[in-house]
């Protein structure tokens, strides 16, 4: 029995300044919902450069509160209009001094859900995170929502296969990687690592990658965004790696059943044999 | 005809040589290997030969310092395997009068192939005819790819389009090539038709299949260059052997990579491959059906779709590609002539085509440079085999309003219906008594050859003989307007007050329009 929801990511270059980012995402979310989009995921940091490659506490100014300040209210209200799930990923003050790289997800009718904090920061040059965020300590929620039970795995998380486990034994049926992933670095995991943890946790992912280069730095964002399924497949192509694109697919749900029910990973794990991995 | 070269000499062939059954060889160890590759053959006499050699030779030998020390015998043995000899060949009679038990086990249980001649052998003999032929097949391999250089260096110096290169790697390998980028899709292809059509039948399949197996044929190479990739070449089940496969596929993937950092083309080999497929599909010389595999094998979804054929005026295929993508449509898009441009959208089944088309034309349109873009569209269809028509359709829509399109007030996608009494005299426009009609009704101005007063009539006509529309239109005063009106009508010698007179004159217009598009 196919149960289809059909999915969106967005990816795209910075525009050189918050408001135009902002409204560019808001054009992409009333492009998404013209097509029947019933979720849509944007990119790392969304509203911002990605103003790691240099570390510079002027982009402080770029976290919000989550879900009390005016970006979560705003996309809050346009998820309502349009009647999408939006998964935004943004950066966030607690307090001040207390930031995390995170992802706010709303409802379709518009309520916010809940959010996650990026769990693996990473400081290498080029990504220089650790000046910006602390470590999430949101554990790994799993976000019940119209379309369907959602996940999010924030950019460098990916390379931690702990974490897209916890996602599954949550539940989460399609989780969303949103990154800023630069050409030299990492181009040869991108296609390798999220679809293999769509088989080896029989979900779907989303992977999300901005474009361009920035004034901030070299890296360059080379997008080609994509939807992978539990068998590893891409659905449909994945996106340019130089223009900004939206990707709609369609993404039969009920392939989860199929593929778990041929392979039984989540009942033959061994869990009483990993404390290795857990300890400190 | 494939080209290819002799295979490479193995341990067997080697032994099946006339020259070689006269020393009556008998294999007496490693009957297993006996297909390895021979790359040379070496006559060493030396206890410690296993350090001269770099692999894959063939080892003749007397023994004549081995004899009567069965350690060092065993110990020759393995220092070949451990150099990776091909085989090891013994000369009976000298030192051995019969193949030595120690040596055969040792090769035995390493699977070295040794074999051993019954009858006095020049071993010269030997090298000599077993080398000229490794020579040749050198030379062969040499030659091969010099050809195949100069074949394609000689395409690309003369300007020749990516598929002219491709036709000649084809002719070469005997088998469907493929060209795609990162994403799989397929931009080009060449090839016998039928084994094209087969290999694109299942092309997502196979090209998802992480790394591929070169063992049934299918040689890959990457395309790209100053530390980008964009793509690769595959030979499709190539029949030859592998080396020369390989051979084929890297100077095809060197050529690929010069003709297109030359930068020859005026477009992208995305949109030179959407270019043929939307050519082909409009053309009617090959039927909508069998399209199918490339069209899908170019990337655009195809099962339980429904299509919207579009042509558009105004934009390039750079900013149509750009625009489909930011909206997340699917779609391809190609250069027709009279610079119009082909997009032909593929939908879910349940989205609304007509607001999708709309949204799109309004977000075109909407751009910076985009006044005068004209989306013209035909009906969505759901039936692939209908889309060629529907392509033609939104072309003739496109041509109808074409001359008109600032003076018409267009919706964002101009239908059929649109183009009322414009669309019809456009096919009738070949009517010889059509054409004469708008001969004789224009006759008075056309004589003149005043390009601006025929602007000016047409627009005048075309806002419905709206007086201030058109002087706004054409940036002059309106008493400016009225003498050019005025000499209209008596250029015509007609009344434009007078409707009948006034609709005459406008389908004359229309026709002689409809003519010249």
């Amino acid at each position: 029995m196919s149960r289809v929801i059909r999915a969106a990511v967005f990816q795209t270059a910075w525009t050189g300044d918050k408001e135009s980012m902002i409204q560019v995402h808001e054009q992409a979310a009333r492009d998404a919902a013209a097509q029947g989009a019933q979720v849509l995921c944007f990119q790392e940091l969304f509203y911002g450069p990605y103003f790691c490659q240099v570390q510079d506490k002027a982009f402080y100014e770029y976290a919000e509160q989550i879900p009390d300040g005016p970006i979560v209210k705003r996309f809050q209200a346009l998820a309502k209009e349009l009647g999408i799930v939006l998964v935004l990923p943004m950066y966030e003050e607690e307090q001040p001094g207390v930031l995390y790289n995170t992802a706010a997800v709303i409802d379709a009718d518009g309520s916010y859900l809940g959010k996650y904090r990026k769990t693996h920061i990473p400081q290498v040059e080029g990504f220089w995170e650790k000046f910006y965020f602390r470590p999430g300590n949101s554990g790994w929620p799993v976000f019940d929502t119209k379309a369907g039970r959602i996940g999010v795995y924030i950019c460098y998380d990916r390379h931690f296969p702990e974490g897209w486990r916890a996602l599954g034994l949550a539940g989460a049926e399609i989780v969303f990687n949103p990154s800023a992933t630069s050409r030299g670095l990492s181009g040869y995991l991108w296609q390798l690592e999220q679809p293999a943890a769509a088989v080896a946790n029989e979900y779907f992912v989303g992977a999300i990658n901005r474009v361009g280069v920035e004034e901030y730095g070299t890296n360059d964002f080379y997008g080609t965004s994509y939807f992978v399924d539990p068998e590893a497949q891409f659905v449909g192509e994945v996106a340019s790696d130089k223009e900004t694109e939206l990707v709609v697919r369609d993404l039969d749900l009920a392939k989860l059943r199929e593929v778990r029910d041929r392979w039984q990973f989540y009942r033959d794990r061994a869990p009483g044999a990993y404390e290795p991995l857990t300890a400190p | 005809m494939a080209t290819s070269l002799e295979p490479t000499l193995s341990v067997r062939q080697v032994l099946s040589l006339e020259r070689v059954l006269a020393g009556e060889p008998e294999v007496v160890a490693g009957a297993a290997q006996l297909d390895r590759p021979v790359r040379w053959v070496h006559v060493a006499e030396a206890a410690d030969v296993g350090v001269m050699l770099s692999g894959g030779e063939m080892v003749l030998t007397t023994g004549v310092l081995l004899a009567g020390d069965p350690e060092a015998q065993a110990e020759y043995i393995r220092s070949l395997h451990r150099a990776e000899a091909a085989a090891v060949v013994l000369g009976l009679g000298r030192a051995f009068p019969a193949p030595p038990e120690v040596m055969r086990r040792a090769a035995e249980r390493c699977g070295l192939p040794m074999v051993v001649l019954h009858r006095p052998f020049p071993f010269a003999d030997l090298t000599e005819e077993v080398q000229s032929r490794l020579v040749r097949r050198k030379f062969a391999a040499v030659s091969l790819s010099e050809a195949v250089r100069t074949a394609l260096t000689g395409l690309i110096t003369a300007g020749a389009p990516l598929q002219q290169l491709l036709d000649e790697v084809a002719g070469h390998s005997g088998c469907p090539v493929v060209v795609t980028n990162l994403a799989h899709r397929v931009l080009a292809t060449a090839g016998e038709r039928s084994a094209v059509d087969d290999v694109l039948r299942d092309w997502e399949r196979i090209a998802r299949q992480a790394g591929g197996n070169e063992g049934d044929g299918w040689i890959r190479a990457e395309l790209g260059g100053r530390g980008e990739r964009w793509g690769r070449i595959v030979l499709c089940g190539y029949r030859g052997d592998a080396e020369t496969g390989r051979l084929l596929a890297d100077r095809a993937a060197e050529a690929l990579v010069l003709h297109r950092m030359l930068g020859g083309a005026v477009h992208t080999w995305e949109e030179q491959s959407a270019q043929s497929l939307l050519t082909d599909l409009v053309s009617g010389i090959v039927p909508a059906r069998q399209l199918l595999p490339r069209v899908r094998a170019a990337g655009l979804p195809v099962n339980y779709r429904t299509f919207v054929p579009m042509v558009v005026r105004g934009a390039d295929t750079g900013r149509l590609d750009r625009v489909l993508r930011l909206l997340g449509l699917p779609g391809l898009v190609a250069e027709l002539a009279d610079s119009a441009t082909a997009v032909l959208l593929s939908l879910a089944r349940d989205q609304d085509a007509e607001a999708l088309s709309a949204h799109f034309a309004t977000r075109l349109r909407t751009e910076a440079g985009a006044e005068r873009t004209v989306v013209a569209a035909a009906d969505a269809r759901t039936a692939w085999e209908d889309v060629p028509a529907g392509v033609r359709e939104a072309q003739h829509v496109a041509d109808a309003v074409a001359d008109s399109s600032a003076a018409l007030n267009l919706p964002a996608v101009v239908r059929l219906k649109d183009v009322h009494l414009r669309g019809l005299i456009r096919l009738l426009r070949d009517d010889p008594q059509v054409q004469s009609f708008a001969e004789r009704e224009l006759d008075g101005l056309l004589s003149r050859a005043d390009p601006d007063l025929f602007s000016v009539l047409r627009t005048y006509l075309a806002t419905g003989r709206n007086k201030s529309r058109t002087a706004q239109l054409h940036h002059v005063s309106r008493p400016a307007l009225y003498r050019r009106l005025e000499a209209i009508q008596a250029l015509l010698g007609v009344d434009l007050d007078d409707f009948e007179q006034a609709a005459s004159v406008h389908i004359a217009l229309l026709a002689h329009d409809a003519q010249r598009g």
